[in-house]
């Protein structure tokens, strides 16, 4: 019978070995599974909305956007009813910023579990994105409520919020490894949360349409704005959705490029803080 | 594949006391080399300090050394308590998932073993209850009772005899001496002497975070013992061995019927073992044995050979001085022993030993108050009683 061998050096850059520890993280799957299954169900226990909590941010925050705009009388969503034209893009919004809220303090909400075991550390981070995701699906039921309701159907231009939640769920990752690894040197990051949180809305095109962005922007700083990934994202999922259209390429294409560099770093930075990251946490 | 599942070389660990570039730095740990052979069982001794959580922190793979390099051949796993990794709103059953997948074990292995934990534990009745709602026992003990079925090839034991009652931790120490036969290499962590020289091979000693001494367990406990100067509280400060002709050597207990058990029972006779050593024959000594409470703060009793004005004439090169009781009065629970030996003449202490050695009482009956009693009881009839004693009170009323 052959044993694992496991060798544990100094922490250096030149010891991180993202294959193998994709490798561990999947003997851990067992784990991911049970922690984010615990972490949804403690969510909920004792509320009496119960599941009901999934779907109240963005909804809250749709009947506030309707609210305004309805009282500016100016709703720039075209011939779609703005309530759906809104929630479409708050449900990938509010998996992106909850998700990317609690999963930044993972590990500093964490320390004294970090001290006392080992498991992949990105485990944690992790499963604040499998919970956001749960919330997300959740928001997508109403969300196919809500299309009936205002006699919208789905045509198979739906087929393109696929590539837009894979790509959501890899930038959400890729922030998340970063941010909650940088969180353990760098308390400000916590603090620092709610307001990046507040301006990436407004940079996102959530309440307002990617179109009317770029027709009024100069194409440099258009392709600029796109270096946001949650532009491509939230603009292809509502498109696809409700809007029966084709994402725009140029948005989803950056998000993709900026999706695929930040994941694979973020990582690599996340597996070098975590040799040392009991000794500061 | 080699015969060695630990080893550990050259490692150092540095940390860095408060924040930022000015930080002090100070070594954890320096220059150590340890290998565990296949199969065998080593303890690490040392005061607090010494650099013994660091080193389990390392092995566990919590934090990575400063320097050097550690090799594990074969699934390692901590034995600790992983309270911490309980939510207090989830049940026990459903925290007993959680906890077993973050010491690395898989659902359906968990599932396999669900009932033995909970029956190690002892919260059979209570496992679909919130934790919140437990008492720091069951939880202690259940996050416990999780480590202790997990079946690694490498077991690392820190503190193991530092969670639960007393019966607990012999269950506890019964499972590992279960792994021990079962072929698993071990690593213990410990305070707790006693335990070390019963359940270990070979020892070493960290102090300053270096290894001072290697070798045959109880020898290093030994040795550790020779190096600790501080006295117990309540006598003067001896001089050392060599200059008062006398060391204690060491203190063993056990049952009398049961010599080889690993807890003592209330009620039933127990011998204590004194070895001491003389450089040069010794007149009119007394010894004296010291029970104290499990936190090693109170002195419960301290029987001494002087009371019964016994006093020994002693030579060298020494010998075993044996307290014999025949029936505990110590309730369940952890205790500490501890010994002096005295010169009458000058009411100097000669030698001690301080209160290293580690004791669990269990009881078969249930006992209440602070202490047992040894007793008998006896029913006799109204005739006898009245024939012996309550004669009527004094005649007549009340006392001026």
């Amino acid at each position: 019978m052959s044993r694992p061998v496991t060798v544990y050096e100094p922490a250096a850059l030149a010891q991180v070995r993202p294959i193998a520890d994709l490798g561990r993280l999947r003997d851990h799957a067992d784990l991911l599974l049970t922690l984010s299954q615990h972490r949804i169900k403690v969510r909920y226990k004792q509320s009496r909305l119960g599941l009901l909590w999934a779907v109240v941010q963005p909804l809250a925050m749709m009947l506030v956007f309707t609210l305004v705009f309805g009282f500016l009388r100016s709703a720039p969503s075209g011939e779609t009813p703005f309530p759906l034209f809104a929630y479409t893009a708050l449900i990938p919004w509010t998996m992106f910023s909850s998700g990317l809220t609690s999963a930044a303090g993972a590990l500093t909400s964490h320390a004294a579990l970090l001290t006392k075991a080992y498991f992949p550390r990105e485990i944690l981070p992790l499963t604040y994105v499998v919970a956001s995701f749960a919330d997300f699906v959740l928001a997508s039921l109403l969300l196919a409520l809500l299309m009936a309701w205002f006699g919208v159907a789905p045509t198979w231009s739906v087929l393109w919020t696929l590539p837009a939640i894979a790509l959501l769920v890899g930038f959400l990752i890729g922030l998340s490894l970063f941010l909650s690894a940088l969180q353990v040197r760098y308390r400000d990051v916590a603090l620092a949360m709610p307001v990046l949180i507040q301006v990436w809305l407004f940079a996102t095109p959530v309440v307002y349409p990617l179109e009317t962005v770029r027709a009024s922007l100069p194409p440099w700083l258009y392709a600029l704005y796109v270096t946001n990934p949650m532009a491509g994202i939230v603009d292809t999922f509502r498109r696809g959705a409700v809007l029966h259209q084709g994402p725009d390429v140029q948005a989803l294409g950056t998000a993709a490029v900026v999706t695929l560099l930040l994941a694979p770093a973020a990582y690599v930075y996340f597996k070098l803080t975590e040799r040392t990251v009991a000794d500061i946490v | 594949m080699s015969d060695i599942d630990v080893r550990l070389d050259d490692v150092w660990k540095q940390y860095r006391l408060g924040a930022g570039r000015r930080a002090d730095a100070f070594w954890a740990l320096r220059q150590i080399d340890l290998e565990v052979p296949r199969g065998t069982s080593v303890g690490v001794i040392g005061r607090n300090g010494a650099g013994k959580s660091t080193l389990f922190k390392l092995l566990a793979g919590i934090t990575a050394p400063t320097r050097g390099r550690i090799t594990i051949e074969g699934r390692l796993a901590a034995l600790i308590e992983v309270g911490s990794g309980f939510h207090p709103e989830l049940t026990g059953r459903e925290n007993v998932f959680l906890s077993g997948a973050i010491l690395g074990m898989r659902r359906r292995e968990i599932a396999a073993k669900l009932d033995r934990i909970v029956a190690f534990a002892g919260v059979e009745r209570f496992i679909d209850t919130p934790v919140k709602w437990y008492s720091s026992g069951m939880y202690v003990r259940l996050g416990f009772a999780i480590a202790a079925h997990l079946e690694p090839d490498v077991l690392l034991v820190d503190e193991v005899l530092a969670v639960g009652d007393a019966e607990f931790q012999v269950k506890c120490l019964e499972r590992i001496r279960q792994m021990q036969a079962q072929g698993t290499t071990n690593l213990f962590i410990s305070h707790d002497l006693s335990a070390v020289e019963r359940l270990c091979d070979r020892a070493v000693l960290l102090e300053g975070g270096a290894i001072v001494e290697s070798g045959p367990a109880r020898d290093v406990v030994a040795s550790y013992h020779r190096r600790l100067t501080v006295a117990p509280a309540g006598t003067d400060q001896p001089d050392r061995g060599p200059e008062t002709g006398a060391v204690l050597t060491n203190l063993t207990v056990h049952e009398t019927e049961r010599p080889t058990a690993l807890a003592l029972r209330t009620g039933k006779a127990v011998t204590v073992a004194v070895r001491f050593a003389a450089t040069r024959p010794l007149s009119n000594v007394e010894f004296e044995l010291r029970y104290y409470s499990a936190d090693g703060k109170t002195c419960l009793a301290a029987p001494r050979t002087g009371e019964h004005g016994e006093r020994f004439d002693l030579q060298p090169p020494g010998g075993v001085i044996e307290f014999t009781c025949d029936s505990l009065p110590l309730k369940p629970g952890a205790y500490y022993l501890g010994a002096v030996m005295r010169d009458l003449s000058t009411a100097k202490v000669l030698a001690w030993w301080d209160g290293e050695t580690r004791v669990f009482v269990e009881s078969e009956v249930e006992t209440n108050g602070e202490l047992y009693i040894p007793h008998r009881w006896r029913l006799r009839s109204a005739d006898a009683v009245d024939a012996v004693s309550v004669a009527p009170p004094a005649s007549g009323g009340p006392r001026a």
